[in-house]
C-alpha cells in the first residue's frame, strides 16, 4: 500500500500510478495540455508542475509517480507562479483570436488562462504567422493556435494508427502538418478534434455554427454506423444536431469513434428526408394521411392473406432499426400474418457465420468483449478489413499490433497492412486452399486435444500441404510457414471474421475450417458486423426459422410459449430466407413484401434482377426515411426516423446491448409504431405507448432477455447472456459438409478478372450518399487495382475506366493498391447506380443461405488518363 | 605529461591500423579480452572515470547499472554529437585517432555483453564519419570486430550512424530516438537507457572521449589511472581552446589544471597580448567567468565552487574587443534554433530571451529590458523537460550576473 | 524515383539495424547526396522501403537542420556563424558571399552555382572562422581565403 498527500489530503493506492492520476481520484484537479487520458505521458506543457516536499526541482505530475509516503503540493504560491510562467509563454505564439475561434467556451487553455493566467503578455514582438488551412474538406488546420502539445499526433499515430500528420520542423518553427501541407490523406476520424486542447484542429463541418454555450441539450446515445455502437454524445439545438462527440471513457469506444460516426449523422437534417406517408396510385405517388395509408395497406395485406395465404406475404427487415422494431415486426409477421418469411441482409453473413459457429462451440460463442483483443497473444483476421467495417474494433486490432502482439491477416485489408506481422492474400476465392494449410498445419503441431464429435470432423478434413495451397491461392509458402509459426504460438488469440469469407462458392467449407482453427487455436472469435443490430435482429427472431431469443421455432415448447403469449399459432415450418424471397417474388410465388427500412435494390447484388423480383409483386410496404430505389418501387412508403429521433435499444457486435435516445424531433414514425397501427387495423392490438412497453413485453417473453430493463443497459456494461440463462450448450453437427479435397483446391478461372466489394471506411450501405461530409470525402465510386493487373492494363491511378459485366457497366476512377489479390478488382457498392451490385450477379450458397455475388466477364476499358500531376 | 589520448595523432597515417597497432594500439583490447567483463567493469569503476561529455557522471557506476539488467541485446552506443559551441575535443580521436575509440567500444562492449555498438556522428563531421568507416573495415580485417573478436569467440559488430544538425541529439535519450529514426526528442526519465533505451533494449552511452580514456584503464590498471589528474575526477582530460588566445587547439591536460595555466601556459596566452576580458570554460552553456576568476582548477568537483562547469572543457577565451551583449544573443540564438520543440519554456522561453536581447544588442531595448531577460530566464529554469533551456537560461543569467554594465550600455 | 543504386544502397543500411526505421536517417543522406534535396516524393519513397508511414519520415526529417526539403545549387556552403567563428570574423565572411555571389542566407546563386546555409558550430573553434562547402572543411577563412575556396568550386 502506498500512501501519499496531496494537499493535506492523504490517498491510499494499490500501485503507483503518477501524481496527476492520484490527485484526479482525490478529486484535486491539476491543469495540463498535453497530458490526455487516452494517450501516454509526454510531459512537455509543463502546466501540472507541482511542488513535491524534498525535491528542489518542481516535478510534471503527469511524469512523476506517486512513491509511499511523498507530500505533494499542487497550488502553491512557486506552482501557480510557474503555471502562469507556462501559460505566459503559449501565449507568445498563440493567436488571440478568442472571438471568433470556435473552440471558445471549450478551449483549455481560455480556462486556464482565465483561472492562473497573466492579463496581459509581455511579449512585445510579433507572432508567429501561418494561415489556416482550408484545404481539406473536414478539417480546418489554424496553427496560429498550435501549443505544440502533440496530443493530436500521438492520437493519430499511436492510437488510430493513421500516421497522416505529423510535428514538422523543431523549435519555436514547430507545427503540425500533413504529408501534403494541405490536404489530409487520412481515415478522418476526427480523433486529433477530440484530443486539442486548443482550436488548432477544427472541424469545418461545425465551422462557426454555433458555440458551445448555445447547445440546448446533450443526448447519451451510441453511433448506428457499424456494429460496435460506439458511445456517444449528439449535441443538438434548435432541433438539430450541430456535432457528435465521443463521451469521455464510455462504451467500448471509450472516447474513439471514426468518420463515419463523428460527421455522418448530418443525413438526419438532410433535405431529401421523408415527411409524409405516400401512396402510389396510377403509378404516381401521392402524399397520403397516416391513417390513409395505414388503412391502405391493412387492406391490401389482409386480400393477399385471405386469398393465397400468409406464406404468401414476406417481411424483410433492417439491422438499422432497434430491436423494439424488431421484435415488433416478426411478432407482425408472425401472428398477425401467419408468416414465418422474415429474413434481413444479416443472413448475408454475421447470422449465418454465429449460427454456424454457436452450433459447433454453443451460443454466445461470439460474445466477447472487443477490448479483450489487444490482450489476446495473437489476432487472426479473415474475411475483410475490420479498420473499415468496424473501424473502433479494427483499432483494437492495431493496438494489439503496438503491443507487439503477432497479428496474421488473411485476406484484402489495406487498414491492417502496416500492423500485420504476416500479410496472407490469397487469389479470389482460394481462402479455402489458405485455411485448410493452416488447419492441416495446425493439427500436426497442436495435436486433437479431445475426442468429441467435432475433433472428429477436425481430423477429418483433407489434409491440404503449403505447396498444393501455394499452387492455388499464391501466397508463397515460406510466408504461410510464418504465419503457422506465429499462430502455432498463440494460446489465447482472437479470430476476427468477415463476412466475406461467407460469400462465396466455398463459403460453408471456409466457415468448418475456420471452426477447426478456433479450436486449435483456443481462440475467441470476433464477428464483424456492418449495421448497427445485426445481432438485435437475430436475438429478436427477424429470421425464417429462430423466434426472439435466439432458439428455432421447430422446438415446440418454445414455439408455444410465444403462441400462448401472442394468443394465436404461429406457422411451425421455417420461413424463407431474403435470397428465396427475391427469387419468390420473381416467380410470384409471393405476393406481397413489406420491407422495414432496407434498400433492396443496391444493398443486394443484381440490381436489375431485384428491381425485377419486386415490380411482380402485388404490393410492397417500403418504411425508410429516405426516398430509396426500393422505395421508389413500393405501392405505400412510410416514412420512418432515424436513430437520432426515437428511442430504443441496439445490440452490438459483442453482443452488449445499449440504449439509443432521441435527441431530435423527426417527421416520420418509428417503424415500431406504424407496423402496431397496421396490425390494429388488420385485428390484432398492439398497444405499446412507448418502446419501454415493448422491452418489458421481450423481457417477459424472452428468456434471454429476461427481466432486462433500459435502467440496465443505461451503465453500458449489459453484456450476453444478461439477466437469462444461457439456452443452449450442447453441440449440433447437423447439416455439415465434409468438403473434399478437389474442393478445397479449387484454382481461379484462367484469364478472368474477378470483382469484390470493397468495404471503404467512409461509406455506408447507401445511407452514407445523403451525408454531405462523408461525401465530400469520397465523392466517387473507384475500383482498387493491383499492380500487376494495372500494368497488364496500362493503368494508373487517377485514370477512368469502363467496368463492365453481362449485367451492366460502371464508370470508375483508378486507384493502384499492391495488396489487392491478383486478378481481381475491389469495387465499392455504396454509391447507388454507380455501386458494384449493379453490375454483379450471384447465386445462392445453399448450404448456407448467403449469396455468392460476383460477375463474369469483367472487362475494364480505359476512357481518361489522370490528368498530368502539376509540380509543385 | 605523456600523450594517451592524442597518442600517434602527429603522424601522418596515424589513421591507419598498423601505424596504431605498431603504436601499441590494440594491446589493451587483447589484455581485455582475458579478463572476465565483470572485472573490466570494476576497474572502470575503480579508476573513478568520468563521463566525458560534461556530465561527469561517474562511469563505472554507469556500466554497473547496465550490466544489472537481465535484457538482451544490449547495445553500446558512442556519443560522438559533439555540438556544444566551443568543442571540438573529439574531433583529433575521430579523425586522427579513430581506432582508440574503436579499441575503447569494443572493450566496454565486451565488459558489457553488448554485441552490438553503434557511433553516433554529428552530421557536421561527414570527414570523420568515413575515416571511421574506414577504420571500422580494418579493423573487421584484422578480426578485431565481427563474430569472432581477435579469436576468442566475443562477438562485436560496430557501426557509425550520422546525426543531421541536432544539438539536443548529445542528450543521451534524444539521441537514442534519432538512432531509432525519430525526431530527436528526450524521452521521459525513468526508464533510463541503461534498463530500456535503443529499441527498448538496455544501452549504455559513452561520449567518444570516454571511451578512448578505456584502453588507457585496462592498459596501465585502475590504481594508476586513478593517479592521474585531479583525485575526485581523474585522468587526461582533453580541453579545447578557442577564441582569441595565440595557439587554439585541442589540449591533452591532466583534469584540473587550472583556467590561467591553460590560457596562459599552453596556449601562449592572449592574442596581440590584449586584455583578458571573460573566458567560458566548458562550452557555451557552462557559466562565463570574468577576467579575475580563472585560477580555477578545471574538473567537474572543482569548478562549481568556482562559480561556473567543466562541461565539455570547451574554453572559450574573449579578450577585451568583444561584445558579450552580442555574444551573449548569439549563444541564446543558437539555443532558439536547437531547441526541440517538445516544452514550453525550452520552444517559447529562449526565443523571447532571444527577441529581447536582438533588441538590446541592436540599440532599441529599454530600461526595463534586462529584468524581464532575467525574469523570462527565471521562468525557464528548472522547468524544462530536459538541460538545453536550463541551459540557455543560465547562459542569460551569468552574463547578466558578471556583466551587467555591458548590458547597460546599449540601452540609451 | 531513386536509383536502382540508391535503393541497393538503402537495403545495406537496413541490415545494418535490428529495425527498420532506424535506418531512416543514413537513407535519407542517401537520397540527399543523390538528389541534393529532399522531395516529397522521394520522402515517400523511403518510407515506403522502410514501411515508415509517410508523415513521419516528413516529420522526421524537418527536425534535422541538415537535410534539405528545397532544391538547391550545385554546391553548398555551410558557414558556421555561432560564437567562436562570428568573434573570429564570420559576419565579414557573409558580407563577402552576399557582395561577391549575391548569396544570402538560404538563397542561391542565380546560376545555381552556389547555395548558402548559416550553421551552428560545425567543431572547427579552434581555427575559425570555418565552413564545409559540400562535405569539404575549410577553417582559418579570411575574406581573402573564403574566396580563393569557392573559385574551386564550379
Amino acid at each position: 500500500m502506498i500512501t501519499v498527500t496531496i494537499n493535506r489530503k492523504k490517498i491510499e493506492l494499490e500501485k503507483p500510478v503518477t501524481i496527476l492520476k492520484a490527485a484526479g481520484m482525490a478529486g484535486i484537479e491539476i491543469p495540463t495540455l498535453c497530458n490526455h487520458e487516452m494517450l501516454e505521458a509526454y510531459g512537455g506543457c509543463r502546466l501540472c508542475l507541482v511542488e513535491i516536499e524534498k525535491m528542489p526541482r518542481l516535478q510534471t505530475s503527469c511524469t512523476q509517480y506517486v512513491t509511499d509516503g511523498m507530500v505533494v503540493w499542487t497550488e502553491t504560491e512557486r506552482v501557480v507562479e510557474a503555471r502562469k510562467a507556462m501559460l505566459e509563454f503559449l501565449l507568445i505564439n498563440h493567436a488571440l483570436d478568442c472571438p471568433y475561434c470556435d473552440k471558445a467556451g471549450e478551449c483549455d487553455l481560455q480556462d486556464m488562462v482565465a483561472k492562473y493566467g497573466p492579463t496581459t503578455g509581455r511579449f512585445a514582438e510579433g507572432k508567429r504567422r501561418h494561415p489556416e488551412s482550408f484545404e481539406d474538406p473536414i478539417i480546418v488546420r489554424n496553427m496560429e493556435r498550435c501549443i505544440s502539445c502533440t496530443r493530436c499526433v500521438r492520437m493519430c499515430s499511436k492510437v488510430q494508427g493513421a500516421y497522416a500528420i505529423s510535428m514538422v520542423n523543431r523549435s519555436n518553427k514547430t507545427f503540425v502538418e500533413p504529408f501534403s501541407g494541405g490536404k489530409y490523406d487520412c481515415e478522418y476520424c476526427g480523433n486529433c478534434l477530440t484530443v486539442c486542447p486548443v482550436g488548432a484542429i477544427m472541424s469545418r463541418m461545425h465551422r462557426h455554427a454555433y458555440r458551445p454555450w448555445l447547445i440546448e441539450k446533450e443526448v447519451d446515445t451510441v453511433c448506428s454506423f457499424c456494429g460496435v455502437g460506439c458511445s456517444m454524445v449528439l449535441q443538438v439545438r434548435g432541433n438539430s444536431i450541430v456535432r457528435a462527440v465521443p463521451k469521455k471513457g464510455a462504451g467500448s469506444n471509450k472516447g474513439l469513434l471514426c468518420n463515419r460516426g463523428r460527421f455522418g449523422y448530418d443525413y438526419v437534417g438532410s433535405s431529401g428526408r421523408l415527411d409524409s406517408p405516400m401512396i402510389k396510385r396510377d403509378g404516381k405517388f401521392q402524399r397520403a394521411s397516416w391513417s390513409e395509408a395505414f388503412t391502405f395497406i391493412a387492406d391490401r395485406l389482409k386480400k393477399i392473406k385471405d386469398e393465397n395465404g400468409g406464406s404468401s406475404i414476406a417481411g424483410i427487415a433492417s439491422g438499422r432499426c432497434t430491436n423494439e422494431d424488431g421484435y415488433v415486426f416478426q411478432k407482425f409477421m408472425r401472428a398477425v400474418l401467419g408468416s414465418n418469411n422474415i429474413d434481413s441482409v444479416a443472413s448475408f453473413g454475421y447470422a449465418q457465420a454465429q449460427r454456424f459457429f454457436e452450433g459447433i462451440f454453443g451460443q454466445g460463442v461470439t460474445a466477447n468483449s472487443m477490448r479483450g483483443i489487444p490482450n489476446s497473444d495473437g489476432v487472426f483476421v479473415v474475411g475483410g478489413d475490420p479498420t473499415a467495417v468496424n473501424p473502433v474494433l479494427g483499432l483494437q486490432i492495431r493496438a494489439a499490433s503496438g503491443k507487439g502482439v503477432p497479428v496474421v491477416a488473411a485476406g484484402y485489408m489495406p487498414g491492417l497492412m502496416i500492423f500485420a506481422t504476416s500479410r496472407l492474400i490469397p487469389r479470389p476465392f482460394t481462402e479455402t486452399a489458405l485455411l485448410s494449410a493452416l488447419v492441416t498445419e495446425l493439427r500436426d503441431i497442436k495435436g486433437i486435444s479431445g475426442k468429441g464429435p467435432f475433433d472428429i470432423l477436425i481430423n477429418d478434413i483433407p489434409s491440404v500441404s503449403l505447396g498444393e495451397a501455394e499452387e492455388v491461392c499464391g501466397i508463397p509458402s515460406e510466408d504461410m510457414r510464418s504465419a503457422v509459426d506465429a499462430l502455432s504460438r498463440m494460446t489465447n488469440p482472437s479470430i476476427v471474421i468477415g463476412r466475406d469469407i461467407l460469400q462465396q462458392p466455398e463459403g460453408q467449407a471456409c466457415l468448418l475450417l475456420l471452426a477447426a482453427l478456433i479450436s486449435l487455436l483456443n481462440s475467441r472469435i470476433y464477428l464483424l458486423s456492418e449495421l448497427p443490430n445485426e445481432q438485435g435482429l437475430v436475438d429478436m427472431g427477424c429470421l425464417p426459422d429462430m423466434l426472439p431469443g435466439g432458439r428455432h421455432l421447430s422446438v415446440e415448447s418454445f414455439r408455444r410459449r410465444y403462441e400462448e403469449f401472442f394468443g394465436v399459432d404461429i406457422p411451425s415450418n421455417p420461413g424463407m430466407g431474403i435470397m428465396e424471397m427475391i427469387e419468390a417474388a420473381h416467380d410470384k410465388r409471393i405476393k406481397a413484401l413489406h420491407v422495414m427500412g432496407e434498400d433492396l435494390v443496391y444493398n443486394m447484388p443484381d440490381s436489375a434482377y431485384v428491381k425485377a423480383a419486386l415490380s411482380k409483386l402485388d404490393f410492397l410496404v417500403v418504411h425508410d426515411i429516405f426516398m430509396t430505389e426500393t422505395a421508389q418501387l413500393a405501392d405505400v412508403v412510410i416514412p420512418s426516423l432515424s436513430w437520432a429521433e426515437k428511442e430504443g435499444s441496439y445490440t452490438n457486435l459483442e453482443r452488449k446491448m445499449q440504449l439509443v435516445r432521441k435527441a431530435v424531433e423527426g417527421k416520420g414514425m418509428e417503424e415500431w409504431r406504424a407496423v402496431s397501427e397496421i396490425s390494429k387495423l388488420l385485428g390484432f392490438d398492439m398497444d405499446y405507448k412507448s418502446s419501454v412497453d415493448i422491452m418489458t413485453e421481450i423481457a417477459n417473453v424472452s428468456p434471454l432477455h429476461k427481466d432486462i430493463a433500459y435502467a440496465d443497459m443505461a451503465g453500458g456494461e449489459c453484456m450476453w447472456p444478461y439477466k437469462g440463462e444461457p439456452l443452449r450448450h450442447g453441440m449440433s453437427l447437423e447439416g455439415i459438409e465434409m468438403p473434399d479435397k478437389g474442393s478445397l483446391l479449387k484454382k481461379p478461372e484462367k484469364d478472368r478478372i474477378y470483382i469484390g466489394i470493397d468495404k471503404p471506411l467512409f461509406h455506408f450501405e447507401n445511407l452514407s450518399r445523403n451525408s454531405a461530409a462523408l461525401s465530400s470525402i469520397a465523392p466517387e465510386p473507384y475500383m482498387n487495382v493491383g499492380k500487376a493487373l494495372a500494368d497488364s492494363l496500362s493503368l494508373a491511378g487517377g485514370d477512368s475506366v469502363s467496368v463492365s459485366t453481362g449485367t451492366g457497366s460502371l464508370k470508375l476512377s483508378v486507384q493502384v493498391d499492391p495488396d489487392v489479390p491478383e486478378n481481381s478488382i475491389m469495387v465499392p457498392d455504396n454509391f447507388g447506380d454507380k455501386g458494384a451490385y449493379t453490375i454483379m450477379k450471384w447465386k445462392m450458397n445453399s448450404a448456407i443461405k448467403a449469396p455468392v455475388a460476383d460477375a463474369t466477364g469483367v472487362t475494364i476499358k480505359k476512357i481518361k488518363r489522370a490528368a498530368e500531376e502539376v509540380a509543385v | 605529461m605523456e600523450k594517451f589520448l592524442l597518442r600517434n595523432i602527429e603522424n601522418p597515417n596515424s589513421t591507419d591500423i598498423n601505424e596504431y597497432i605498431k603504436a601499441g594500439g590494440y594491446k589493451a583490447l587483447l589484455k581485455a579480452v582475458e579478463m572476465k567483463p565483470a572485472d573490466i567493469v570494476s576497474e572502470v569503476r575503480k579508476s573513478g572515470l568520468r563521463g566525458r561529455g560534461g556530465a561527469g557522471f561517474p562511469t563505472g557506476m554507469k556500466w554497473a547499472f547496465a550490466s544489472a539488467d537481465p535484457k538482451k541485446p544490449r547495445y553500446m552506443l558512442c556519443n560522438a554529437d559533439e555540438g556544444e559551441p566551443g568543442t571540438f575535443k573529439d574531433r583529433p580521436i575521430l579523425e586522427k585517432n579513430p581506432h582508440l575509440l574503436i579499441e575503447g567500444m569494443i572493450i566496454s562492449g565486451y565488459a558489457l555483453e553488448a554485441e552490438y555498438g553503434y557511433i553516433y556522428i554529428r552530421g557536421e563531421y561527414p570527414a570523420a564519419k568515413d575515416i571511421l568507416d574506414a577504420a571500422i573495415k580494418q579493423a573487421h580485417e584484422k578480426g578485431y570486430l565481427g563474430d569472432n573478436v581477435s579469436g576468442k569467440g566475443v562477438r562485436f559488430h560496430l557501426y557509425v550512424h550520422q546525426g543531421a544538425g541536432a544539438y539536443i541529439c548529445g542528450e543521451e535519450t534524444a539521441l537514442i530516438e534519432s538512432l531509432e529514426g525519430k525526431r530527436g526528442q528526450p524521452r521521459i526519465k525513468p526508464p533510463f537507457p541503461v534498463n530500456e533505451g535503443f529499441l527498448s533494449k538496455p544501452t549504455i552511452i559513452n561520449n567518444v572521449e570516454t571511451l578512448a580514456n578505456i584502453p588507457y584503464i585496462i592498459e596501465i590498471g585502475a590504481d594508476a589511472y586513478a593517479e592521474i589528474g585531479s583525485p575526485d575526477c581523474p585522468g587526461p582530460k582533453l580541453y579545447s581552446v578557442s577564441g582569441h588566445v595565440k595557439r587554439p587547439g585541442v589540449y591533452e591536460l591532466p583534469m584540473g589544471i587550472t583556467l590561467r595555466e591553460i590560457i596562459y601556459d599552453h596556449c601562449g596566452g592572449i592574442r596581440g597580448d590584449k586584455k583578458l576580458k571573460a573566458v567560458i570554460p566548458g562550452g557555451i552553456s557552462t557559466p562565463i567567468l570574468p577576467a579575475d576568476a580563472i585560477d580555477c582548477p578545471m574538473d567537474f568537483v572543482n569548478m562549481p565552487k568556482h562559480g561556473s562547469m567543466l562541461g565539455s572543457g570547451a574554453v572559450m577565451v574573449f579578450d577585451e574587443t568583444v561584445d558579450l551583449v552580442k555574444v551573449c544573443y548569439r549563444a541564446i540564438k543558437f539555443f532558439e534554433h536547437e531547441s526541440c520543440g517538445k516544452c514550453t519554456p525550452c520552444r517559447e522561453g529562449v526565443g523571447w530571451m532571444r527577441a529581447i536581447l536582438e533588441r538590446i544588442s541592436g540599440g532599441s531595448g529599454t530600461a526595463e529590458d534586462i529584468d524581464l531577460l532575467i525574469e523570462v530566464s527565471n521562468n525557464i529554469t528548472g522547468k524544462t523537460f530536459c538541460p538545453l533551456g536550463d541551459g540557455a537560461a543560465m547562459v542569460v543569467q551569468n552574463f547578466v550576473k558578471n556583466f551587467r554594465s555591458e548590458f547597460e550600455e546599449k540601452i540609451h | 524515383m531513386l536509383s536502382e543504386n540508391a535503393v541497393k544502397e538503402i537495403g545495406l543500411i537496413r541490415n545494418k539495424y535490428h529495425d527498420a526505421q532506424s535506418s531512416l536517417l543514413p537513407a535519407l543522406y542517401v537520397v540527399q547526396k543523390e538528389h541534393g534535396w529532399l522531395s516529397p516524393e522521394a520522402l515517400k519513397e523511403v518510407g515506403e522501403i522502410l514501411n515508415v508511414p509517410k508523415a513521419e519520415v516528413k516529420g522526421v526529417s524537418t527536425f534535422y537542420a541538415m537535410f534539405r526539403h528545397r532544391p538547391i545549387g550545385r554546391h553548398l556552403i555551410q558557414l558556421c556563424t555561432n560564437v567562436a567563428c562570428m568573434i573570429m570574423g564570420s559576419e565579414s565572411l557573409l558580407n563577402i558571399l552576399k557582395e561577391r555571389y549575391g548569396l544570402e542566407p538560404n538563397g542561391t546563386t542565380g546560376d545555381g552555382r552556389f547555395s548558402l546555409v548559416v550553421m551552428e558550430c560545425i567543431g572547427a573553434c579552434g581555427t575559425a572562422p570555418a565552413m564545409l562547402v559540400d562535405t569539404d572543411f575549410h577553417d582559418n577563412l579570411t575574406e581573402e581565403r573564403i574566396v580563393n575556396i569557392l573559385e574551386k568550386y564550379k
